[in-house]
């Protein structure tokens, strides 16, 4: 019984907290913005003494935080802006690489400035894969939230869904979506995609005083999530997701299995959120990199590794009783 | 199916019917009472859009980032009524007139807001109603679009001989302040498309 050494383990089991704290920063920043975006619209009016009491509370708590930051918060706060559909950070913009194609489908031109705003998220998704479905997605918060609530309502007696569907139903919702948005002259795929529509609703609610049509759309496909299908919407239908699919098929880093560690528990396959097989090496061109599998396997036997294509299957964890049965022996011959 | 199971998939299906009216129970706790939106003709593209509204569409990736900047809050957004062109902004000088910043041209991603100096920019002219407009039927002294305008004495000015009879001059932008500020119920000042105003018509 040799153990292959896995080194760096002890850090990769804990990545998958750092991709909470990820995932609760960006959610929480979606949601402080539009608040300082208020903020400052009080100060360029120069309104203090004509806001009702709660705006006052508003003013006072946002003057407080950012204060030892800036004395022109009006200019100053202006550094941070936008959603991860398409955002700025200090002059740098990024924007979402299915709103370039989206829009390059709606006008049937090419706008080389937005295109350029696209290069920094398309490099890392070639080199990391699908990696901001598991990482930076505001969706994927409150989605694997969902998860975590149907758990719940299962250890209380209820049944949620569990269906399987065909994962390659959303290359054609995104292929249905550009075709559409090309025949309509509208960016049609940005209605449709979740990521979007947060960032877009919690300005609107905050913001502009209540929540748009949006927002009836993505508690549907949290209720899909809940009712149909665990993590439906992603696995099966999302645009984006499958747009980040195609782009990091080819991705430099995986997350692989050490077969000489694996014992077949079988966790990695249940933890899961994407639907896909750890367990048999079948990653593909969906994992998003998020190390939920690394974070649960009890014997150390995921690992990165820099490559261009998976494994194949390896077969049977060399732990396991599977694999002991194949080799001819029983219990005593391990 | 038994009865105990009937009872938790009824329950469930109360509870997430529950659930799902929350969105709209919060959507309608932080909406303040909205204000009638304009018909689509009265709403102004933000300033710097490009001319024909179907390309601005196709432009348009609708990410919010221009109303996230508007120091006036004065960019809105159409909802589902918009069609085709919802999530893409609009200005509705009726409840708010655009200041001319230029913060939403300089922070637009795509080609849909391209920036420009203000004198450029063309969201439309004022056009008056001189059969409604106070100082033009002689119902008293306003002067309140004159006061407000940013662009000055070559967007609107009175009237020479007379103090306060408003004359809009060809070199409105159309950003709509005049609008906002205007006291008279029936709105006698209105932004139309540049072609149209009586300005640029008739040079008076």
């Amino acid at each position: 019984m040799n153990q292959k050494a896995n080194r760096w383990f002890f850090l990769w089991r804990h990545l998958n907290k750092l991709r909470w704290v990820v995932l609760s920063l960006v959610f929480t920043m979606l949601v402080a913005l539009p608040f300082v975006y208020v903020y400052q619209t009080y100060v360029a009016a120069h309104a203090y003494d004509l806001l009702a009491p709660d705006e006052k509370r508003l003013y006072d708590l946002v003057e407080t935080l950012t204060a030892p930051l800036t004395d022109d918060p009006a200019e100053d706060l202006d550094a941070i802006k936008g959603n991860t559909w398409s955002g700025t950070f200090w002059g740098l913009q990024l924007t979402d690489p299915l709103a370039v194609v989206g829009q390059m489908a709606a006008a049937l031109e090419v706008w080389w400035p937005l295109v350029l705003t696209a290069l920094i998220p398309v490099l890392l998704t070639v080199l990391f894969g699908r990696f901001y479905c598991g990482w930076i997605c505001p969706a994927t918060f409150l989605y694997e939230l969902n998860t975590n609530l149907a758990v719940w309502l299962r250890r209380l007696g209820l049944r949620t869904g569990r269906r399987r569907f065909d994962r390659r139903i959303k290359y054609l919702v995104l292929g249905l979506g550009l075709v559409l948005s090309a025949a309509t002259g509208a960016v049609l795929v940005a209605a449709i995609y979740p990521p979007a529509i947060i960032g877009r609703e919690i300005f609107y609610a905050v913001a502009l005083g209540g929540f748009g049509a949006g927002s009836v759309f993505f508690v549907i496909t949290l209720l899909f999530d809940l009712l149909v299908a665990r993590r439906g919407f992603c696995r099966y239908l999302c645009p984006g997701g499958a747009l980040y699919s195609l782009l990091g098929r080819y991705r430099l880093l995986r997350i692989q299995r050490i077969v000489e560690n694996c014992n077949d528990c079988a966790k990695c396959n249940a933890v899961c959120e994407f639907g896909l097989d750890p367990l048999r090496d079948g990653f593909g061109q969906e994992c998003n990199n998020c190390t939920a599998c690394m974070a649960v396997c009890p014997t150390e036997a995921m690992t990165f590794r820099i490559r261009f294509r998976d494994q194949p299957d390896q077969g049977p964890g060399h732990l396991g009783r599977l694999y002991r049965k194949q080799q001819g022996g029983g219990r005593e011959a391990a | 199916m038994s009865r105990r199971r009937f009872l938790q998939r009824t329950l469930a299906a109360i509870a997430l019917g529950g659930g799902a009216t929350i969105p709209y129970g919060l959507a309608r706790l932080l909406a303040p009472t909205p204000a009638e939106p304009a018909p689509p003709w009265q709403r102004l593209r933000p300033p710097g859009a490009l001319k024909d509204d179907a390309a601005f569409v196709a432009a348009c990736i609708g990410c919010g980032l221009c109303g996230e900047v508007c120091p006036p809050r004065c960019i809105r957004f159409h909802g589902r009524d918009g069609g085709d062109q919802a999530n893409t902004p609009y200005i509705d000088p009726e409840i708010k007139g655009c200041i001319l910043c230029g913060k939403c041209m300089a922070v637009c991603p795509t080609e849909a807001l391209t920036e420009r100096p203000r004198e450029k920019v063309d969201m439309g002219i004022a056009q008056i109603d001189r059969t409604a407009c106070y100082p033009w039927v002689d119902r008293g002294i306003c002067g309140a679009c004159v006061g407000i305008c940013p662009l000055g004495e070559r967007a609107i000015r009175f009237r020479m001989w007379n103090q306060y009879q408003p004359v809009v001059q060809p070199g409105c932008v159309g950003c709509g302040l005049c609008v906002e500020v205007c006291p008279h119920p029936s709105l006698p000042i209105r932004i139309v498309a540049r072609s149209e105003g009586t300005v640029m018509k008739h040079r008076v």
